[in-house]
């Protein structure tokens, strides 16, 4: 394998930004062809290949910074003068290993790769165990617990760690089966879908390991490269910055374990040393950084403070714009300690997946909400009737109960409500099932469990499963499945209060059904006012597929079934 | 962010964690009582520690270059030795430095009580005070910096006179003819390097193959050929199988590699320290204690009960004063809201005998356990000018790197001096230098701290001072 470096662009430049690249992974490219456009601090250029043959792994993303030296990508069958210049002991090392390191290393959060990229070079055999897909929308998670160590011999399906998702703690089953070699995951570690978890000793029918002589071979691939190096700086007369090729980010290293003596005392079970100055470490932890995540720029991997105020920044905009990454930046924000005392805190687990979720709603979907009111004294008298029957099967005939069943019936009668749109192939997908999803508040933040079939189950089954998925949430003891698959959704806010509210449409959903406090109301009926409980409701729907007057006609359809329960056992 | 300043702070203990730990809750506007049953604070560093055996290490010294100013034409003759007016002197040093510490607790508005606290609850403290009587006392934290004592094994355990451990060592209550240290820790060896120097006979046993266990092993070779001559002997694989009183002296059977008996005038037993745990009615909190002693805590040197911290000796190892003054202060800023952690890079050990040994981050013998791959790069003093002038070429530095980064991850130094030397290696660790840097830093010349450059050179292929031929 042939590798394409950043060739020296000019006097004093080492380094620019990625404007555009040229090519893909399975492209043919020839020596000299232009593969990527590059602005320095003095221009954009065009650089040219200087390998050809046909591209196998790119390292490099655009909006990157790249370095004089940093590897651009590799290619298969290929030769040039790339070839020329790598050194025997970087032919020997195994070609997974930059790939697999690279998000570990040194990408800051908001560069870090697309989940779910493919594989980059195809290997033999199973030789390592990737984070696998855990479910929809969730893309990583929160290392808890590692069941596993170096030495371990594992079989597939047996559990190797406990992953902590923006929605429950799963355990993750491994999917291959060996020794374990190299775990490159630590417990407090956030991973990502695809990150490499451990490596085996020796897949199924992988190629011979790497020798026991690596490292030492490493080592000496080191010193005949710093060998090289001094020669340069004096044939050229450079600085050792300017000579230094600084290929890949210097890799922090990975397996340090602290000395007895201070792995001792008690309370600090310490990780590996940082290279961080005191100061440095000190202010991570004021900004609420996990100093072992920065990256760092200085020699060795040391980390500066601009490295861990770049850091924490990005953490905060990512924590939005991750989602849509190319959507406009949001304005920055002033220096909020200017007027008072201020404190920074992460946003973790459900309130940034919340926050990405309800902004991604927000600006995908044209959003417009319908009030209506519905008369539900008639209602109330068959609630109170039926509650000890719900209590026998474990439930509370609660509103939202009946909901359920009011909106699963106004549902199969309104199908357009019960879909869901793909914009890209200009389709709209209809569902022959009913899933409604109801919004829990919890302390973590809000929870969506999802009552499956809603349409086959009877009130006092929804009322019993509502309970139930209730507690669970509260518990935090959903799993991902319970939160998945739904096709309409309804928050009750009635038991804290308010008149009307105007939900958020539940995406992919197109329309969220808000329910608020009922409260006695003069009605006017048969020519008086008579006091009736009166449950006010909210329809917010996704204006793309959902015409204002389908959506009054759904709300009050919905309404009258309120009004008149027995609708429901002759249209639901 | 809450408001601090209201917070009355009570600590348990007036060593250096306890009393560094007073003064800044002090200085951060805290109201703080400090407990302690001396009359000043000091605690065991100040009244039975470092501080009285440096100042004894210091006249060792300088009785041992007496005699070694002969090959340099000097001589001075046998010292005559007040042994007295050496107490007195060592007494002096601890009086003068105890009683600056209370002059700071008044100045600072700290309430001092000579006593002993025990707790009622987790934030009730009743003190039996040096005069017997009793007070409770309530507080909104609780700091425990109880420190630790010498431990005594029962086998060793003799009710005579004769038998000593580390505090009456200190107090020198004369200069016995012959003494056996039990224990070749850095207490035995310092303690023995003292008595030897006064003239005593001093033999020092060791169950364990080497002395100084867990230190490199290179490093204490010099300090062992040393010792060598100035004590009688040193027996190590060996362990004392049983200890009678006879009129003589104390009556010593060994076994392992020394299979014999001797008698000595005096013992000491220096065979390791206890954490002082045991604090009366500690049941009333949450406060855990583990199997080996220590009480149970975070990184914020919090306890399992959430007002009580713990810092020191009481917490675990190593059992230095440098590191609970640090988890003393880490511990005051963690109950003033600050986030903060006791997460050093390094901490450095040091054993003041002559030649001294310090050591701080990874050591060559933890690298190896651990199967780490590290570069270990030396420069032996016989190469240095300074070392040369002080007629001590016994010396070397050395530097553990890390060969994919070139980290400095640790610094051994065994030589004159190595305990002030040692600071630069523990921040070089600290600030993550590369050993780059330390080969690109002048150092003074003509110093000793020229070793640790040149040991980075050494690392790179190149030092000024050793010529390597060309392969």
């Amino acid at each position: 394998m042939t590798e394409f470096k950043l060739p020296e662009l000019g006097e004093n430049i080492d380094q620019g930004d990625l404007v555009r690249l040229m090519i893909a992974p399975g492209a043919t490219i020839a020596e000299g062809q232009p593969v990527m456009e590059l602005e320095t601090d003095k221009a954009v250029v065009e650089v040219p290949s200087s390998v050809s043959g046909t591209v196998k792994d790119i390292r490099v993303k655009e909006g990157e910074k790249i370095k004089v030296g940093q590897v651009i990508f590799t290619v298969e069958n290929g030769a040039g003068s790339g070839a020329r210049a790598s050194s025997p002991a970087q032919a020997s090392a195994p070609t997974p290993q930059p790939a697999a390191k690279a998000p570990t290393s040194s990408a800051p959060p908001t560069q870090t790769e697309p989940p779910r990229t493919p594989a980059p070079p195809p290997q033999p055999g199973p030789t390592e165990f990737k984070l696998p897909e855990l479910g929809e929308n969730i893309d990583q998670g929160d290392l808890v617990r590692l069941m596993i160590f170096p030495g371990t011999r594992v079989s597939e399906g047996q559990p190797v760690m406990e992953l902590e998702t923006d929605k429950a703690v799963v355990e993750v089953p491994s999917s291959v089966s060996g020794v374990v070699k190299e775990i490159r995951v630590k417990e407090g570690d956030k991973v990502k879908v695809g990150e490499v978890i451990f490596t085996l000793e020796g897949g199924a029918t992988a190629p011979p390991q790497r020798p026991k002589a690596a490292p030492v071979e490493h080592v000496s691939g080191q010193v005949a490269a710093r060998l090289a190096f001094q020669a340069a700086i004096k044939a050229e007369g450079k600085t050792e910055e300017q000579a230094l090729p600084p290929d890949q980010p210097q890799p922090i290293p990975q397996t340090f374990t602290m000395p007895v003596q201070l792995g001792k005392v008690a309370g600090t079970d310490h990780g590996e040393p940082v290279p961080a100055a005191p100061h440095v470490r000190r202010l991570a932890r004021e900004l609420g950084v996990d100093i072992h995540q920065v990256p760092g720029t200085g020699a060795g991997g040391r980390i500066s403070e601009d490295d861990v105020k770049a850091y924490s920044k990005a953490l905060l905009v990512s924590a939005v714009q991750a989602p849509r990454a190319t959507h406009f930046a949001e304005p920055a924000l002033p220096d909020f300690a200017k007027w008072g005392k201020i404190e920074r805190v992460a946003m973790r687990g459900v309130r940034r997946k919340t926050a990405e979720h309800l902004w991604e709603a927000w600006n995908t979907i044209p959003h417009v909400t319908q009030h209506d009111k519905a008369d539900i004294t008639e209602l109330e008298q068959l609630r109170a009737r039926f509650a000890p029957k719900a209590e026998e099967a474990g439930g509370k005939m609660t509103v939202t109960a009946i909901a359920l069943k009011v909106c699963a019936s106004a549902l199969k009668v309104f199908p357009q409500f019960n879909a869901s749109i793909d914009m890209g192939k200009e389709e709209i997908i209809y569902k022959q099932y009913i899933n409604i999803g109801v919004a829990v508040d919890t302390d973590r933040g809000l929870l969506v469990p999802v009552i499956r079939d809603v349409d086959k189950k009877n009130i006092v089954e929804l009322a019993a499963e509502m309970t139930q998925l209730s507690q669970k949430a509260r518990d935090r003891k959903l799993t991902p499945a319970e939160m998945e698959g739904g096709t309409f959704t309804i928050t009750n806010l009635g038991g804290i209060g308010g008149t009307a509210f105007s939900p958020i449409v539940n995406h992919p959903e197109v329309a969220i059904l808000g329910l608020s406090r009922s409260s006695m109301e003069p009605v006017w009926i048969n020519g008086k006012f008579e006091a009736r409980r009166v449950l006010p409701v909210s329809l917010s729907y996704d204006h793309r597929l959902i015409d204002g007057a389908d959506a009054a006609r759904f709300l009050r359809w919905i309404a009258e079934a309120f009004e008149q329960p027995f609708l429901l056992s002759v249209q639901g | 962010m809450a408001d601090t300043s209201n917070l009355h702070i009570a600590v348990v203990g007036g060593g250096p964690g306890g009393y560094a730990a007073a003064f800044l809750a002090a200085d951060l506007g805290m109201k703080v009582t400090l407990i302690d049953p001396e009359v000043n604070p000091g605690g065991v560093c100040l009244y039975r520690g470092c501080i009285p055996s440096k100042a004894l290490l210091h006249v060792a010294k300088l009785i041992e270059e007496s005699h070694q100013a002969k090959n340099w034409g000097i001589e001075f003759g046998d010292p005559q030795i007040d042994v007295s007016r050496l107490r007195s002197w060592k007494e002096g040093v601890v009086k003068k430095l105890t009683g600056g510490l209370g002059m700071l607790s008044k100045q600072r508005s700290v309430q001092y009580i000579q006593g002993w606290a025990g707790f009622e609850n987790s934030t009730t403290l009743r003190v039996t005070k040096a005069d017997k009587t009793e007070e409770t006392l309530s507080f909104d934290r609780v700091i425990l910096a109880t420190g630790s004592r010498p431990a005594i094994i029962p086998s060793l355990k003799l009710d005579s006179p004769r038998m000593m451990d580390s505090t009456a060592a200190l107090d020198l209550a004369d200069v016995p003819a012959t003494l056996l240290v039990v224990g070749g820790g850095y207490i035995g060896l310092e303690l023995g390097t003292v008595y030897a120097a006064l003239g005593t006979k001093v033999t020092v046993v060791e169950m364990l193959p080497g002395l100084l266990p867990g230190a490199d092993r290179d490093l204490v070779l010099p300090l062992h050929k040393r010792l060598e001559k100035m004590f009688d002997s040193i027996l190590l694989n060996t362990t004392v199988a049983g200890l009678k009183e006879e009129n003589s002296g104390i009556r010593v059977t060994f076994s392992g590699s020394a299979q014999d008996e001797r008698v000595f005038d005096k013992v000491l037993v220096s065979v390791g320290r206890k954490p002082n745990s045991e604090i009366a009615g500690l049941e009333n909190t949450s406060v855990t204690v583990n199997p080996r002693g220590f009480v149970e805590v975070n990184r914020q040197l919090q306890t399992d009960d959430p007002v009580i911290y713990a810092i020191g000796d009481v917490v675990g190892e190593p059992m230095l004063a440098h590191k609970a003054s640090h988890e003393g202060r880490t511990a005051v800023e963690a109950t003033a809201g600050h986030k903060v952690a006791f997460e050093p890079n390094a901490i450095p050990a040091v054993v003041f005998t002559d030649p001294e040994i310090a050591w701080c981050g990874l050591t060559q013998t933890q690298a190896e356990k651990e199967n780490r791959e590290i570069k270990v790069a030396k420069f032996p003093w016989g190469a240095s000018g300074r070392a040369m002038t002080l007629d001590r070429a016994e010396g070397m530095t050395k530097l553990l790197i890390d060969p994919a980064t070139e980290r400095v991850l640790g610094m051994g130094i065994v030589g004159a001096g190595a305990g002030e030397l040692i600071a630069e290696g523990v921040l070089a660790i600290e600030m993550g230098a590369l050993a780059r840097d330390l080969e690109l830093t002048i150092h003074p010349h003509p110093t000793l701290s020229e070793t640790i450059m040149e040991a980075a050179e050494v690392f790179y292929g190149q030092a000024t001072d050793i010529y390597r031929p060309k392969k």
